[in-house]
Parts: structure tokens; sequence; C-alpha cells
């Protein structure tokens, strides 16, 4: 089996930990950050927790395994003051969207850069070892895949079937934007069997293919009808900055609170139209939900119809306009009468 | 008269409501000028002036939906000619991104339509407007969130770990 996996570099996340904490400190020793953002290690197995290093001595609470999955990025809406940050490929460009929308100045960032080789996604690992995700006990990269030890069985996977399905289409593993970058430098996990994969579009139609606009509401409005609008979605995004959403809004009230099947579709459709262009499809939205809906269906579908209608990709070109503060003259109107 | 033909009388007679967002320069001015042309057209439409097609947030929209209208008309100056030069410019790619999810999720795009009428065009106005309420008429009343609950009622079943 092709694997692309034998000319890649071993992650050493020893090594990567102790090169993170050697620049975070130069960077609080030099006084060039008040805060640094990064991980540290879980309460539970397989798990990294953000870190907010406020000072040196946190520093030693970095963490680095092979499950730094959440997007840190999130959190320079509500810090302020100059910053250290820790990013991976998908990340940077939550970052160069921020810029792009003005909200955060590159000016107040140390970036510090990973390339990222894939992270694992537990369910599926989970799924594959037919166990509860908390019943994980090891899970190691090897050559030919990955290798899971659950309950006393092991079991070695193809790695389309361990990492995040945004991971097998990763093209930007190495970070976009950075100051410094930490060594290594690694491939997605892209499924070299199954190249179509590695293209939301492409997926996307396969998933479209021969369903009718009413089986394709049935399926979504099961979904809206889980939603207990918890806004969790909202708060994990980095593309939501608001002050003040538009959900919590009054007066007048555009969405009820209640999570009803309606005010749920207006709710998920209202906020990925304010996320159009700044979503990045890093999916945090559907890592975090608790109630387990596809919302990278929706990202995805947004991102492939940028792509197709603009030429537009989220969050890797500085200076490419936001695809809705810009306009063409030849821009679609087929669909207008 | 009995209750029940009645009813029936009703159900059979129903009529979609439509909702028109009108650009206030042309769209609005054009359906003016379809009743001062004395044109007759369909009265299934509510019209909701706005300052510009550029006004229309895609919200407007999701929550006419959301209320129950059978369908939603959107109609502002043809391209070049926007009282504030770009408006309708920008509101294309709003509208057909928001047109493309709404398909993507299952919702019919003839409930939702998109038109270019300008002041001049009183008969395309009558036009445009007929042949929505045609369409939405042929797709039947708006039941996207007929018998909806709450998420957290006890009696619907458990989502737990169901992506898992």
């Amino acid at each position: 089996m092709k694997m692309g996996s034998q000319d890649m570099p071993e992650f050493t996340p020893e090594k990567i930990k102790e090169e993170l904490t050697a620049v975070a400190a130069r960077l609080f020793g030099e006084g060039k950050v008040d805060y640094f953002l990064a991980y540290e290690k879980g309460t539970v197995p397989f798990k990294t927790t953000p870190l907010i290093a406020r000072k040196k001595e946190d520093l030693q609470r970095i963490w680095v395994d092979d499950y730094f999955v959440a997007n840190l990025s999130v959190y320079l809406k509500e810090i302020r003051g100059r910053i250290g940050i820790v990013i991976k490929g998908c990340d940077s460009r939550s970052l160069v969207s921020l810029l792009k929308e003005e909200q955060i100045k590159r000016e107040d960032f140390h970036i510090v850069g990973i390339s990222c080789p894939g992270q694992f996604d537990l369910r599926k690992l989970a799924r594959a070892a037919a166990c509860d995700p908390e019943e994980l006990e090891e899970i190691l990269r090897t050559s030919s895949g990955v290798l899971v030890r659950a309950n006393g069985r092991e079991k070695t996977l193809p790695r389309p079937q361990a990492f995040l399905d945004k991971c097998l289409r990763c093209r930007y593993p190495k970070p976009l934007i950075f100051d410094t970058l930490l060594s290594g430098e690694y491939v997605a996990p892209v499924d070299l069997e199954n190249p179509g994969a590695a293209d939301p579009a492409t997926s996307l139609k396969d998933e479209l293919r021969g369903k009718t606009l009413p089986e394709r509401w049935a399926f979504w409005a099961e979904q809206f009808d889980r939603c207990i609008r918890c806004y969790a979605c909202r708060n994990v995004c980095p593309a939501c900055f608001c002050p003040r959403c538009i959900v919590e809004e009054n007066q007048p009230q555009w969405v009820s609170p209640l999570p009803t099947r309606g005010d749920n579709f207006v709710f998920h459709l209202m906020r990925l139209m304010h996320v159009t262009g700044t979503c990045t499809s890093c999916g945090e939205c559907e890592r975090i939900c608790p109630m387990g809906i596809p919302l990278m269906k929706l990202n995805e579908k947004m991102a492939a119809d940028l792509k197709e209608l603009f030429d537009f990709m989220a969050g890797v070109d500085l200076d490419k306009p936001l695809p809705l503060r810009t306009y063409r003259q030849e821009d679609p109107n087929d669909f207008i009468k | 008269m009995e209750a029940k033909p009645e009813m029936e009388k009703k159900e059979k007679s129903w009529d979609p409501k439509i909702l028109a967002i009108l650009c206030r320069w042309c769209s609005y001015a054009g359906a003016d000028l379809t009743g001062s042309s004395r044109i007759s057209y369909p009265p299934n439409v509510r019209i909701l002036r706005v300052p510009c097609s550029g006004r229309v947030d895609p919200l407007f929209i999701l929550k006419a939906l959301r209320l129950g209208l059978d369908g939603v008309l959107v109609s502002g100056c043809h391209p070049g000619d926007c009282h504030y030069t770009a408006g309708n410019y920008n509101a294309r790619r709003k509208f057909v991104i928001l047109s493309r999810l709404l398909e993507y999720v299952g919702i019919d795009p003839r409930r939702v339509q998109f038109s270019w009428v300008s002041a001049s065009e009183g008969d395309k106005f009558a036009k445009i407007v007929s042949e929505v309420a045609r369409d939405v008429k042929a797709l039947g009343p708006n039941h996207l969130f007929r018998g909806e609950s709450l998420a957290l009622d006890p009696s619907s079943p458990s989502p737990s770990r169901q992506n898992q």
C-alpha cells in the first residue's frame, strides 16, 4: 500500500516541546510578549488543553504530544496585548483570516509555527477499535499506519482511518505565516489511494449524487432538530468575532433562543453566512459539538462554492480581498431573473 | 352551510403568501408602475421596501422562511444601475451563496427567487410575480418546520453518540 510516510521524518513531541519552551522563554525574557498561547497536558489521555501562559514560570506546563488539535487563534479575540502563539498549518489560515478581517494586528504577535503531522480522530479510532473513546489505551504512529490498542487488543489502521477528515484534505501542514518555525516538516496524511477525497468539492458531489431535495431536507431537519443551541460552535470559532452576536440581540429579536428546528435552521445558516470567506474549515465547530451535528458539511459546501464561484480559498492569501467585500461585473447572474 | 365543506374549500383554494423585498429605486418603482399602468398580477405578494438590494441581509430571507412565508422574492436594480453604484453587485454575491446553501440543505430554489426589475419595467414585475406565485403554488405550503419540537424534548430519540 502506498502510504507516503516512508520519506516523512518521525514526529518527535519531546524535541518540539523542548524547542517550543525555549522559544517561549526567550520571548518572555526579552519582554516581547505578555502572554504565550500553547498547549498543556489534558486531564484525560489523548487530550491536550490550551495553555495561556502569563509568566515565564507557566511555561513549565507546556506539553506537546500527538493531540494538539485545538485551534488557539480563537483566543486572540479575547486576549489583548502582545501575544506569542503556537499554530499549526490549518490554524495559520485562521490567523490570516483574522488579519484580513482586521481583527488583529500582525505586529502584536509572535507566531511560532509547528509543521503538523496530522491529528488523530479519536472517534474514528474508537470506532475502528470497537470501543468507547475513553477506552483507548495506546495510539502509535508506525511506518505502516496507526496502531491502536484498546481492551487488550491491537489493530493497525491505514492512515485515512485514523486522522481527522480535515487532515486528509490538508494542503497546508506547514504554517503559512510564522516568525519562528519549529523543526520538522511533514506532509498531510492525504489518502493516496483515494485522491478524490482530498477535494471537498468532489466529496460533496459524491455525497449529493442522486439525493432529492426532500431527502436532503429530511437529513438536515433531523440535524437542526438535535441542536441544543449551546453556541459552543460559535464560541470555539475563530471566524466568529462579533462582540455581540445577533442571536443575543433582543430588540428586535431576530432568532429565538429556543432550540426549535426553525430557529436552529436560521441560526446555523446565518452563522455560516457570517463566516463566509473567513471560515477556513478548521473543523473546531464540529469537533466541539456535543450533539454531533456534522457542521463541516456546511462549511465545506461553502468552501467549495467560494472556490468555484469566486476562485477564493479562505485564509491562504493576505492580499486577496474577502469574497463578500468585493465583486466583479461578470459574477454569476444566471440565477437571477 | 356545514363547516366541513367550507374547510375543504379553504384547503383547495390555498394561495401562497410571498414576501417581495424590493429596492427603493428600481423594483419598488417598477411595482408602482405596474399598478399605475393597471397591469394586474397575483395578489400573493407582501412588499417590503428596502433602500437597496445590498440592504438585504440573508437573515431576512431565512427569517421569512422560518416565519412560514411560502416564498421570497428579492428584487433590485439591474447590474450597473444601482443608485449606490455597487449595492446590487455586492448583494449578488451574497445571494448566489445563500441560494446554493438553501438548495444544499434541501430547500427548493423556487421558494427563494431573485430578479432585477427597473423602474420602467412594470410589465416585467407583473410577469415575475406571476411566475413566482405559480412556482410556489406548485410547491405547496411551506411545511419546512411543521411538527418541530424542542431538541430537549424527552420524547425525542436520544442524540448522544449519534455521530461518534
